[in-house]
């Protein structure tokens, strides 16, 4: 796939706008949609120089969507001191209730913690997400937005259960001198796009309940161009493939989360592929008072035998790719849409072992 | 004897009767019922279509999508909604809104502190889908009801 002309985001944005204003004329009634997540947190880890990109000192997400009838039109902005993106900008039509077809840039469906919170902080129990769930531009090593087209679908499954599916397909991120670029709906587009599918199969013991069991995939072509990026890799492109499975399960004032995945990166031909297998498992347990305990453990095997994982550590004084962790935290909502959360971790990472103390207040307006 | 029986079934029944009546207004004021524009062709919605709808998935109704509308015009009208219909307790079901907003961008549901302005914005529009104490809506003509939620 060939680099993107920065006339592409204005393209979107104002197909979007159209998009809106032809439902709008259609049809009688609208439905708007406007919230914000705010976080402010605070962090000291020992052996590290700086806090890294995980860890901004304030952030707000801002969501928006219209529905109009079986149209929808839906973004999500990221602010925080260092960037502003917008991350997610989607278009929709829902054929049937629950099915809907998107055009726009997304979060991959073969993420089980993205596709579930997204960049809302204030929804997400812990302060900070798994490792091997991290975000681009926070050294995340699996690609996360894709710009192309997305298919959901809820079906019944006897008279309470219910199957989901998810399917995306579109322009994966290309790794660049900085690191792996999503397409960018607002600024430049460095480097060479190629494909990625990704899909998720789950089945829901509720119709309308949180929990959830399922089955990941994904599949990114990776074109690589610029600065350390091709010395390091010793390759021009790094095909992933990943096979993954997942938990969310709720159950009365329980909740287990977890996630494995295995990656398999193929690099040009003449040099060693590559695999590795990283996972997570969460627990949180509701107490009284609106407290919430919670304790997370993340595994990997072969990341630091890895040059692709290798590419993501710029040696900065902060910890990009961690090996494992331990983490442990309380929450507590102390009043409607305000928590306050503490999080201590153990991390090792490819290079040092350290310490973190985090301490976050989030919210949701209105 | 025959004749004394049926003046007898007569007697009781208008006892019954008269019981009921007198009673009626005490009783509509504990009865909570879902409610529709009169205007609306939604003939029935069941449980699981109502926990969908107030969950903030898609309901439709011959093609249209219906729009819930939240009572929050007493603590015991929601306290009860979220006992008897959503089945969770109110901060779950606050950030199960929220988290069907960070997914999807879907609206959620609109509610309202007056019970008159929730009346005539359910009148206003037959693809709303609210609930209210019997005794609010019972003898308003713009309102149809279609069942009764929860009585004590």
């Amino acid at each position: 796939m060939s680099n993107l002309s920065p006339r592409t985001p204005l393209l979107c944005l104002v197909s979007g706008l159209l998009w809106a204003n032809l439902a709008i004329a259609q049809h009688d009634h609208s439905s708007g949609e406007f919230e914000v997540f705010v976080a402010a947190e605070a962090f000291h880890g020992t052996g590290q120089q700086r806090a890294d990109e995980a860890d901004p000192w304030v952030n707000a997400d801002v969501i928006f969507g219209l529905t109009q009838h079986q149209f929808r039109v839906f973004g999500e902005f990221n602010a925080s001191p260092d960037e502003g993106d917008l991350e997610r900008f989607q278009m929709g039509f829902e054929f049937v209730p629950e099915t809907v077809l998107w055009f726009g840039r997304f979060h991959q469906t073969g993420s089980a913690w993205n596709t579930e919170h997204h960049h809302g902080q204030y929804l997400q129990t812990d302060i900070t997400r798994p490792y091997i769930e991290r975000w681009e531009d926070e050294q995340g090593i699996i690609p996360q937005h894709i710009t192309g087209a997305l298919f959901e679908s809820r079906k019944s499954v006897g008279s309470e259960s219910a199957i989901q599916f998810s399917g995306g397909v579109g322009a994966a991120p290309a790794l660049t001198s900085t690191g792996m670029d999503p397409i960018d709906l607002i600024g430049s587009n460095p480097g060479r796009h190629g494909l990625s599918v990704t899909g998720r199969i789950a089945y829901l013991p509720e119709y309308v309940g949180a929990s959830s069991v399922g089955l990941l995939f994904g599949h990114d072509d990776l074109t690589a161009s610029g600065g350390h990026t091709l010395p390091t890799l010793r390759s021009s492109r790094a095909d992933l493939t990943i096979y993954g499975a997942y938990i969310d399960w709720t159950e009365e004032t329980w909740r287990v989360v977890g996630a494995n995945y295995y990656v398999d990166v193929t690099l040009d031909q003449g040099t060693r592929n590559e695999s590795f297998i990283s996972g997570y498992l969460q627990v949180e347990r509701q107490l009284p008072r609106r407290f919430t305990i919670f304790g997370r453990v993340e595994e990997s095997s072969r990341m630091q035998e890895s040059r692709y994982v290798a590419l993501f550590d710029d040696h900065d004084g902060d910890i990009e790719i961690a090996l494992r962790r331990q983490a442990l935290g309380l929450r507590w909502d102390y009043a409607r849409r305000r928590a306050l959360t503490l999080e201590l971790a153990h991390v090792e990472s490819l290079e040092q072992r350290s310490n973190e103390v985090r301490a976050q207040w989030s919210a949701a307006f209105p | 004897m025959e004749r004394g029986i049926s003046v007898n079934r007569l007697t009781a029944t208008a006892v019954l009767l008269t019981l009921l009546t007198v009673a009626a207004p005490a009783l509509a004021g504990e009865q909570l019922v879902l409610i529709v524009s009169t205007d609306s062709k939604i003939e029935q919605l069941d449980s699981l279509e109502l926990r969908k709808l107030f969950l903030g998935l898609t309901v439709t109704h011959n093609g249209n999508r219906l729009r819930p509308v939240l009572n929050e015009s007493d603590s015991r009208v929601q306290e009860i909604f979220l006992q008897n219909i959503v089945s969770m307790s109110d901060i779950t079901y606050d950030r199960r809104l929220l988290r069907l907003a960070l997914i999807q961008g879907q609206t959620q549901p609109t509610a309202y502190k007056d019970v008159g302005s929730l009346i005539k914005v359910v009148a206003a529009d037959p693809s709303a889908v609210s609930y209210a104490w019997l005794k609010d809506v019972a003898h308003d003509t713009r309102i149809r009801i279609l069942r009764v939620l929860w009585y004590d």
